[in-house]
């Protein structure tokens, strides 16, 4: 299987269902070797906890990592084993699959660490699928790593209970309002065909739609708060339309193309996927490149690039999605995560 | 009188669509290359379409046809950025190199 010839192993944790038997294996795995082994548990804190103030997440991470270190010692038996644990992410933001990585690749030079152990159901605070973007980073940093094999018995019985019922509710609710939009409302032959279609839309299509299930109270509030976010993105098109409109038609033409790079602090599909059309959808701003949360846009006049490192779109994204006070975020420019790169370095 | 007003806002609403659907197709005449012309072209879209179809549901009315405007305009919405975001990835990818203004490189 793997070499063992490496002695430290670094174990992110996250309060999941197969957390003890990733620690078992790691615990295993690294006795597999003879001479001393360390086993080095973290638990990352993901963005909106470390930096609020809120001490609730510091605590269970304390909490996890204490009943780790316990679980380990049960494992060990009589095994040379030193455990370390040590909670990430308390001093920086950690957002997306990479910021993780690279947290991870630091504290692994800092601790000489040579192999990370992952469990496959590794979700730290965030909402979206961590395990294969968070591969695919720690592959590009540099950093080895090995999946833990586990059972997991309770996932499939999760998937057609709760969740797939607020699926299908949800695309209900959805495709029934749509097709009355369409119809008549008032009208008995609309509202049954309506039924049966939306019955028929839903069972076929509510897992293609919803890749993770909606929640039954956040979800309709997400959608009040994107529709107030609606005239704000209104009238940052209208002003950008005017300044791209003058830029253009200035017979001199002073336009200053660059590209430039975002590292925005939103993740998952759906939030993603807002601000990166709302990027694009403005004029003077443009999508070229989406890796997961860093964003390649090309600018074409200085004000849209001032706006676009300003942040706004990227602070009202943040509220439709996360709320009042996740909005309150410094600048891309501020943090470091806005750049301008040349045509060739993307 | 408010019939005028209506009327007035109609014709204000299709002239600025127009207007802004003129600076786009003059923006792509005008602009170097692909990237500067995809954010031109989808000004057509969202100001120039967007003004239009605001003036056709003031001109309709409140009828069921104006509802479809809206959904009209929410699906050009919808779509303009994704097609924009295509096009400059595919560009992307085939190697167009963007034509970038080098000198303000202080920042």
């Amino acid at each position: 299987m793997y070499p063992v010839a490496d002695k430290r192993l670094l174990v992110p944790l996250s309060t999941s269902v197969t957390v003890r038997q990733t620690v078992g294996y790691a615990v295993r795995s690294a006795l597999e070797g003879d001479g001393p082994a360390e086993l080095h548990f973290v638990v990352a804190v993901p963005d909106d906890a470390g930096m609020s103030g809120d001490t609730r997440h510091l605590e269970e991470a304390d909490d996890l990592l204490e009943r780790a270190r316990t679980w380990a010692n049960e494992d060990a038996d009589d095994g040379a084993l030193s455990v370390e644990t040590a909670v990430l992410g308390t001093d920086e933001y950690l957002f997306g699959p990479r910021d993780y990585a690279e947290s991870f690749a630091a504290y692994a030079d800092d601790n000489d660490v040579d192999r990370v152990v992952l469990d496959p159901e590794y979700l730290p605070g965030a909402t979206s699928p961590m395990l294969q973007p968070l591969e695919r980073e720690l592959a590009a940093v540099g950093l080895a790593y090995d999946e833990a094999p586990v059972e997991r018995p309770a996932r499939r019985e999760r998937l057609v209970g709760a969740e797939s019922l607020d699926r299908f509710v949800g695309m209900f609710g959805i495709s029934f309002a749509f097709y009355l939009l369409l119809g008549d409302p008032t009208y008995w032959f609309d509202l049954v065909t309506g039924v049966v279609v939306a019955a028929i839309v839903s069972i076929t299509l509510s897992h293609v739609t919803f890749s993770i299930a909606p929640r039954r109270i956040e979800s309709p509030i997400r959608t009040v708060r994107f529709a107030l976010y609606v005239p704000l993105l209104l009238w940052e098109i209208v002003k950008a339309n005017v300044a791209v409109a003058l830029v253009i038609l200035r017979p001199s033409m002073p336009i200053e193309p660059k590209l430039t790079r975002i590292n925005a602090r939103v993740s998952g599909g759906l939030p993603l996927l807002s601000l990166a059309n709302s990027i694009t959808l403005t004029p003077g701003t443009l999508t070229v490149r989406a890796n997961d949360q860093r964003l390649v846009v090309h600018t074409l006049i200085e004000d849209a690039r001032e706006d676009l490192f300003e942040g706004r779109l990227e602070r009202a994204v943040r509220f439709v999605f996360y709320g009042r006070e996740a909005a309150a975020i410094a600048s891309p420019e501020e943090r470091g995560d806005a750049e301008i790169i040349r045509g060739d370095e993307w | 009188m408010i019939e005028t007003i209506r009327f007035g806002a109609i014709v204000v609403l299709v002239a600025g669509g127009l207007f802004f659907t003129l600076v786009s197709t003059v923006g792509v005449l005008r602009l170097p290359d692909v990237y500067a012309r995809a954010h031109t072209a989808s000004q057509a879209d969202t100001l120039g379409a967007g003004l239009t179809l605001a003036g056709v549901a003031l001109a309709l009315g409140w009828q069921s046809a104006t509802i479809y405007t809206v959904l009209l305009l929410f699906f050009v919405f919808l779509t303009n950025p994704t097609a924009a975001h295509a096009i400059a990835r595919s560009a992307a990818e085939t190697g167009v190199e963007p034509l970038t203004d080098e000198e303000g490189e202080n920042r």
